[in-house]
């Protein structure tokens, strides 16, 4: 979840060509990579749809550290391996779909900023949706901030150690009891302030 | 663990655009009824109710792969109205992380839901008829937990003859990859060895969601006990807590 603070970054500081295409064509993109694994039952075309995923992704100059983001889910796809009877065809076949997956949006997300993206998704989705999607986000990093303050408290009080699991248990419940709290105080501030700034169920976004 | 973390392609189409069509019906019939003023004034809590939703799914729990959902305690905090676009907004954003596939993003709104609706009643039933706060915070918890593993089972368990068509394919690609296969196998074994396995996935599952439902129950009731003493109105609760 740190990497979000810096995915945002590459999105918007990175220089390369596919920084520059306009969104609406790279989630056009994405759309037809997830048209291409919902239809593609093959290993060959998902190895050549993932072969030409890196090969975007090296041209697009996201940092290499940004890479490791794409293997996540790959983490959940084991689970579900499980289902197969360790057939190595559906293995390689679910494991390829996941991969050529988050890397299509990887790289989205790592050349796109974010409330670029949702300004697209707002010409077909419902205001309230796209709002809500845009209120979450700068929610996100409130929460990081005051998640990484509370790091410190966390840390004078034990920590987390798996030697005292009792105590762990009670300091990450109070770190996510405080995060909730205190996030419940900014959103009655947000709101005040966006209605102190003429807020009408609508959040505009003008791309620049 | 209880919602779906399928990448996209694995489910069949009919499956997740069934998904995606309840999501958004149930969406619309509960923007139809709720009113606007309300829910343009909640939305700031609602966001950032998904918000540490979204923090509480990145804290992962290495060993049985588990991460907190904090569903229970963001449907009784937001309401079972307002849990339901909540959690989709929040699949909406970790699907763009890759945690779960886009396609799926309605059959895991539904989901998710379930737990966070479950949640409320669960917490309000329990709530009337024990008033211990720890306790019916923990069991509204695990029982929404626990429903909820059992739709996500429901759901993965609907696509089974999906998974043997994609399992059949084998080597029908242009590589082909033959590498559990032999030449003069006979098709009844090969079909055997490629069967659809619901109880080992259901085995493995069960026991490693009953572990994540103990800890999301126990970790629940410690912040909502954390929450009462500072801010009890947040819970809404009638009567005295012991």
């Amino acid at each position: 979840m740190i990497q979000l603070s810096y995915l945002d970054y590459i999105a918007v500081e990175g220089k390369s060509f596919f920084h520059r295409l306009s969104p609406g064509l790279k989630i056009f993109g994405v759309v037809l990579i997830l048209f291409g694994i919902v239809t593609l039952r093959n290993l060959s075309g998902l190895i050549l749809l993932y072969a030409i995923l890196l090969f975007l992704f090296s041209i697009s100059r996201i940092p290499f550290r940004i890479f490791s983001l794409t293997f996540y889910p790959l983490i959940f796809a084991i689970l579900f391996i499980f289902i197969s009877g360790f057939q190595i065809h559906f293995i390689l076949l679910v494991f390829l779909k996941a991969l050529c997956g988050s890397t299509g949006i990887v790289l989205l997300l790592a050349t796109t900023p974010y409330p670029m993206i949702f300004g697209v998704l707002g010409k077909f989705l419902p205001s309230l949706l796209v709002t809500s999607f845009f209120l979450t986000y700068r929610s996100i990093f409130i929460l990081l901030n005051v998640l990484e303050e509370t790091q410190h408290a966390l840390y004078f009080r034990g920590g987390l150690q798996w030697r005292h699991p009792w105590r762990s248990l009670i300091n990450i419940s109070n770190v996510f009891g405080h995060l909730i709290i205190k996030g419940i105080d900014a959103s009655e501030k947000m709101y005040e302030s966006m209605v102190l700034r003429g807020f009408k169920n609508k959040i505009h976004y003008r791309g620049e | 663990m209880s919602h779906i973390h399928l990448p996209d392609g694995v489910l069949p189409v009919w499956l997740w655009v069934s998904g995606l069509i309840i999501t958004i019906l149930l969406g619309a019939i509960l923007f139809r009824f709720s009113k606007k003023e309300e829910l343009t004034r909640r939305l700031p809590l609602l966001g950032m109710m998904a918000a540490a939703m979204v923090i509480g799914a990145s804290v992962e729990i290495v060993p049985i792969a588990y991460h907190i959902n904090l569903t229970v305690i963001s449907g009784i905090l937001l309401g079972p109205s307002l849990i339901f676009l909540a959690t989709f907004v929040v699949n909406m954003i970790l699907a763009l992380f890759g945690h779960g596939g886009i396609t799926v993003i309605g059959l895991n709104t539904i989901t998710l839901s379930v737990e966070g609706v479950f949640g409320y009643f669960l917490f309000r039933f329990f709530w009337r008829v024990s008033k211990r706060l720890s306790l019916a915070i923990f069991l509204a918890t695990f029982l929404a937990l626990f429903a909820s593993t059992l739709s996500m089972i429901g759901v993965v368990g609907l696509g089974t003859s999906h998974y043997e068509e994609l399992i059949h394919q084998d080597g029908k690609g242009i590589l082909e990859f033959k590498l559990s296969k032999e030449k003069g196998e006979d098709h009844k074994g090969a079909s055997e060895k490629g069967e659809v396995n619901l109880r080992r996935f259901i085995s493995i599952i069960l026991p490693l969601g009953f572990i994540g439902w103990l800890l999301e129950g126990v970790i629940t009731a410690l912040m909502a006990r954390y929450i009462h003493r500072l801010r009890p109105d947040l819970l809404r609760l009638e009567g005295k807590t012991s």
